[in-house]
């Protein structure tokens, strides 16, 4: 498992300032309790794109992508993939503990976490890549729930259908949230053509105010 | 033969198999619920059940996996018409083979994992035990749990709304451990006492790698072993799933299984009527299996389990106010936080099992007791002994309890144990015996026996194995009674040698009122030990105690080689540099820099020299200050501003130890009160934790009420605290609608009180529009906000 220390820093608010030795160090341990206790499991399966006035339909399946982003996203996709990760509720319980016995290190293996999940993400739409390949299509970036106007609240039939809880111990609370908390679901578009780089960006966000903001001419 | 209540069987009981891969060969979509074909396409059901009907199985497995409320919702079906179609279909086909009521998961994570509360889970599965023993079902099988928390929530429910045998698996990751963490023998351990007639593993992996798996189960398990596994392990073949044993190769191993001594046996996720017909083939000419296993003085928490007998074992004694003037104010208080730190050092210092008493006169001892077992097994995954007087709290503490409890406890008064012994037996609960009476603690060892005896035989009555009960023998003190402290040593022994029971004694009572208590209490102990205590009650931060225990376990021929004796020795703790002039290392400084250890020393000097309002005044409010202005100037970065708040924090637990010694006061620096939560539906409590820590560097009382918090919880808290202010957060756009609910919950009871609110989704119009009076972009921002209110 990668970590992105640099990734994971900018988690925590760090803007260069200097890192003084506990904080190095306490870096360097949540990364080795990290990659102990994560679970880095994954799954995606591949289904096929039916347009439709109302939205796109997902064959084989219950879901249908509403929204205007989502839509764009796919604009040229004949297939999706749809992945699901999670760290393991293991991770969660570990920052749980700390934030109640050392609130640092809670913060720090917290922010570590979520650098360790989009690493994953990585990995996984990577796999999905290299299958995609196999199949004669190129991907598009990935895209979740919650990215612009592509409602949160999908989250739930997206995790039923692949299955999540049973598969992954990845289930859903009321209010869409993903528990363990260190999870992602995401949508891979397949399609012939090249695909144009359009990943979300910091900048599309509406929360100008987010401590994780990238600055403008920050270009990863 | 399988005798489960009214169910016989000469052979082994075989269920069906897979049902959710049926159905996707027969077209079932992916995010379709299964359970509508029950109504929908009953022939497709139908069809299923008679194929495994046919093809051998003596128990056909009704569709009703996820009949539950929450994932019927939204879906326009009833957990009740699902359940009785279901059960209807599965009887026609079934014959006059048996039916099972099939119950799955939720499919939420329940607490402290997730926002699901037991509670809740528990209406859930009631909802459904009810509606399936309407229908009919001759069983009731709760199967491919995760969360021990769910399973004991579903036997529950299924126990206290029905009369059906009952059986439960759970599933298995490779790692040998449920996906929240039990492993086999703390399964066992807890389902097999909460009285289900057959347990054991289903889906998890394929055969092959779930059979070392079930080796442990059989290992444990007195009742019935089921098992039921995937037909193979699964692979992803062109973006799907699939599962590819073959149907000889299943039976072949099933086989195996049933001759390592599994009773019940059937298949899971892709398993067809052709895997139960090769299993029915592979067994045929096969007995069932005797079980093994001997019983064991277990004790657990969801994730471990503590055998009693296999060296002594500390039970820590600090969470228990009798004397503790810091712990009755946390208590009083609601401080949980003090609490959990307790229970931390325990375990760091070496304990096995924690005692929990929470018993105060000014206090809803039942109450606070479910909060701290809930707090507990959230936070430290060690066993836990309830410790109180009242059957009431005894068993809301049981039933809140994730793992398998010790009571402590009960006596030889017949209105005692029939007060606690209904609730230890429906909870699976192991129960201390003290050895007195209505008559006192007999003098003699013989006399104590007696009472042990009587209480192990009352126990039986009640359905509770002798294993099941650890005596304790009452230490005296030797102060006021000399002669009798021999007689707990003789007693201890003779509870060993003519009961063969396990033993618990509270050490540390034999030296109230003598000086150098630690000599006297660890040359008792070490008495005590060598004549058969298991379990030594002890406070586990007296280092002279738990080495005397290491000790033992080594000249007692239990710590082999003295492995463990060795490593303790060689792990030398880190000695603080000590520092030449004490003082001389500036608070503010130490706060400054985050050098949380340096802390306490530093402030221990000062207060004799400035008085603890001093330190706040003059050491650690203008600390913080620079603090603030170094994160605020972008000098440091986020950790290094909660390291000295931690710092602070540590300064200011020195200083309220200290006042609460030297006046018996609390420290009183009340700048305001203040409750804080993270609302409704959400888990994200980081940002609100280092909020709290930053008020509470500031001087403000925070009431903090965790995450995922109702909103009558917080109007109640509120309106008990007179709190003038109340900080709220919310991480996601689905929640703020709930943090809108509070303020308007807030502003209708208690209009006085002002709304400041936070988190990443929300800015200033946002925050307005929800009705708040304050917006804090960030931790900083709550305590400017608060500093200006209160106007300090």
């Amino acid at each position: 498992m990668d970590i992105d220390i640099k990734e994971a820093l900018r988690y925590m608010g760090h803007r260069g300032q200097s890192i003084d030795y506990n904080t190095a160090k306490l870096l360097d341990d949540c990364i080795a309790e990290l990659k102990d206790i994560s679970k880095n499991s994954f799954l995606y399966e591949i289904f096929d794109i039916e347009r439709r006035a109302e939205g796109l339909y997902l064959k084989g399946t219950t879901l249908v992508l509403h929204g205007k982003d989502i839509a764009g996203h796919l604009q040229r996709a004949e297939k999706c993939a749809i992945m699901a990760m999670t760290l393991g509720i293991e991770v969660d319980m570990r920052i749980a503990y700390y934030s109640k016995t050392d609130l640092t290190k809670g913060l720090v293996l917290d922010a570590c976490a979520t650098a360790a999940a989009e690493s994953l993400c990585d990995t996984v739409q990577g796999k999905v890549k290299a299958e995609a390949k196999s199949m004669g299509f190129e991907t598009t970036s990935r895209y979740s729930p919650g990215y612009g106007d592509f409602s949160i609240g999908i989250q739930k039939e997206l995790t039923k259908v692949l299955k999540t809880y049973e598969r992954l111990g990845l289930s859903v609370n009321e209010s869409s949230i993903m528990i363990p908390r260190k999870s992602v679901t995401a949508i891979i578009g397949m399609q012939k053509e090249g695909c144009i780089k359009n990943s979300f960006k910091c900048s599309e966000c509406e929360n100008k105010y987010c401590l994780y903001r990238k600055d403008s001419d920050d270009n990863d | 033969m399988i005798m489960i209540k009214g169910l016989k069987s000469e052979g082994f009981l075989i269920f069906d198999g897979g049902m959710g891969t049926m159905l996707q060969a027969h077209g079932l979509k992916g995010g379709e619920i299964p359970e509508r074909l029950n109504i929908t396409k009953p022939d497709i059901i139908y069809k299923i059940h008679k194929e495994y009907a046919d093809s051998g199985a003596d128990v056909i497995t009704s569709n009703t996996f996820g009949a539950n409320r929450y994932k019927l919702e939204g879906s326009g079906l009833s957990c009740g018409d699902v359940i009785k179609g279901a059960l209807k279909l599965a009887r026609e086909a079934a014959g006059d083979k048996l039916v099972a009521q099939d119950i799955g998961p939720i499919g939420q994570l329940m607490e402290p994992y997730g926002t699901l509360s037991f509670q809740d889970a528990y209406d859930a599965f009631k909802e459904q035990v009810i509606a399936g023993a309407d229908a009919g079902a001759d069983m009731i099988l709760i199967e491919t749990m995760s969360d021990i928390y769910e399973a004991k929530a579903a036997i529950l429910a299924a126990k206290e709304n029905s009369q059906l045998p009952l059986l439960c698996t759970m599933t298995f990751q490779a790692d040998g451990r449920t996906l929240t963490g039990t492993d086999p023998l703390t399964m066992v351990n807890i389902i097999s006492h909460l009285g289900v007639d057959a347990l054991g593993i289903n889906c998890s992996l394929g055969p092959k790698d779930l059979i070392p798996l079930l080796a442990q189960v059989l290992k444990y398990s007195a009742i019935p072993v089921i098992v039921q596994p995937n037909a193979g392990l699964p692979s992803i073949l062109e973006g799907k799933t699939v599962y590819d044993l073959r149907p000889e190769r299943f039976g072949e191993y099933m086989a195996e299984m049933a001759e390592m001594g599994a009773v019940m046996l059937g298949g899971c996720c892709g398993t067809t009527p052709e895997h139960i017909r090769e299993l029915r083939k592979a067994i045929t000419g096969l007995k069932p299996a005797r079980s093994k296993a001997g019983k064991l003085t277990a004790v657990s928490s969801a994730t471990t389990t503590v055998v009693l007998g296999e060296g002594a074992r500390i039970i820590g004694e600090r969470i228990n106010p009798t004397g503790k003037k810091r712990l009755k104010e946390a208590l009083k208080n609601g401080d949980m936080e003090y609490i959990l730190r307790e229970a931390v050092a325990q375990r760091d210092a070496g304990a096995h099992i924690l005692d929990v008493n929470v018993g105060l006169p000014e206090i809803d001892e039942k109450a606070m007791m479910v909060k701290a077992v809930r707090e507990l097994q959230s936070i430290v995954n060690l066993p836990l002994q309830i410790d109180s007087v009242s059957p009431d709290v005894i068993e809301a503490a049981a039933r809140a309890c994730s793992g398998r409890p010790i009571i402590n406890s009960v006596n030889g008064e017949k209105k005692v144990m029939d007060g606690i012994f209904p609730v230890a037996k429906k909870y699976g609960c192991l129960v201390v015996a003290l050895t007195l009476d209505e008559n006192g603690i007999p003098e003699k060892a013989e006399d104590r026996l007696r009472i042990a005896e009587k209480i192990v035989n009352r126990a039986g009555e009640f359905g509770i194995d002798r294993e099941d009960i650890i005596v304790d023998c009452l230490v005296l003190t030797a102060s006021a009674q000399q002669k009798e402290v021999r007689e707990t040593i003789k007693a201890v022994s003779l509870v060993k040698q003519k009961l063969g029971l396990k033993t618990t004694l509270g050490v540390s009572n034999v030296s109230f009122g003598l000086p150098d208590r630690e000599l006297l209490n660890r040359t008792f102990l070490t008495m005590a030990l060598t004549a058969g205590l298991d379990a030594p009650i002890l406070n586990p931060m007296a280092e002279a105690m738990v080495n005397t225990i290491k000790a033992y376990n080594v000249l007692w021929n239990i710590d082999k080689e003295a492995v463990e004796y060795i490593r303790s020795c060689q792990t030398f703790k880190e000695i603080p540099e000590v520092r030449e002039k004490e003082g001389s290392r500036d608070l503010r400084k130490i706060i400054i820099d985050g050098m949380k250890e340096e802390a306490a020393p530093v402030v221990k000097q000062l207060l004799e020299e400035v008085g603890g309002l001093g330190i706040v005044d003059e050491y650690l409010i203008p600390a913080l200050d620079i603090v603030g202005q170094k994160y605020e100037s972008g000098e440091i970065f986020l950790p290094q501003l909660i390291q000295a708040a931690e710092t602070v924090k540590r300064a200011f637990e020195v200083i309220k130890d200290n006042m609460m010694q030297k006046d018996g006061k609390a420290l009183n620096v009340n700048k305001g009160k203040i409750v804080i939560a993270t609302v409704k539906g959400d888990i994200h409590d980081i940002g609100k934790n280092i909020v709290k820590i930053l008020l509470e560097n500031y001087g403000f009382e925070v009431y903090d009420l965790g995450k995922d918090v109702q909103v009558e919880a917080i109007v109640e808290k509120v309106i008990n605290e007179k709190a003038s202010l109340v900080g709220l957060s919310a991480l996601m756009t689905t929640t703020v609608k709930n943090m809108e609910d509070t303020v308007k919950a807030l502003r209708e009871h208690c209009p006085d009180t002002k709304v400041m609110v936070g988190g990443a989704v929300l800015n200033g119009d946002y925050a307005k529009m929800i009705g708040a009076d304050y917006y804090g972009k960030d931790a900083g921002e709550a305590v400017k906000i608060a500093r200006e209110f209160f106007g300090s």
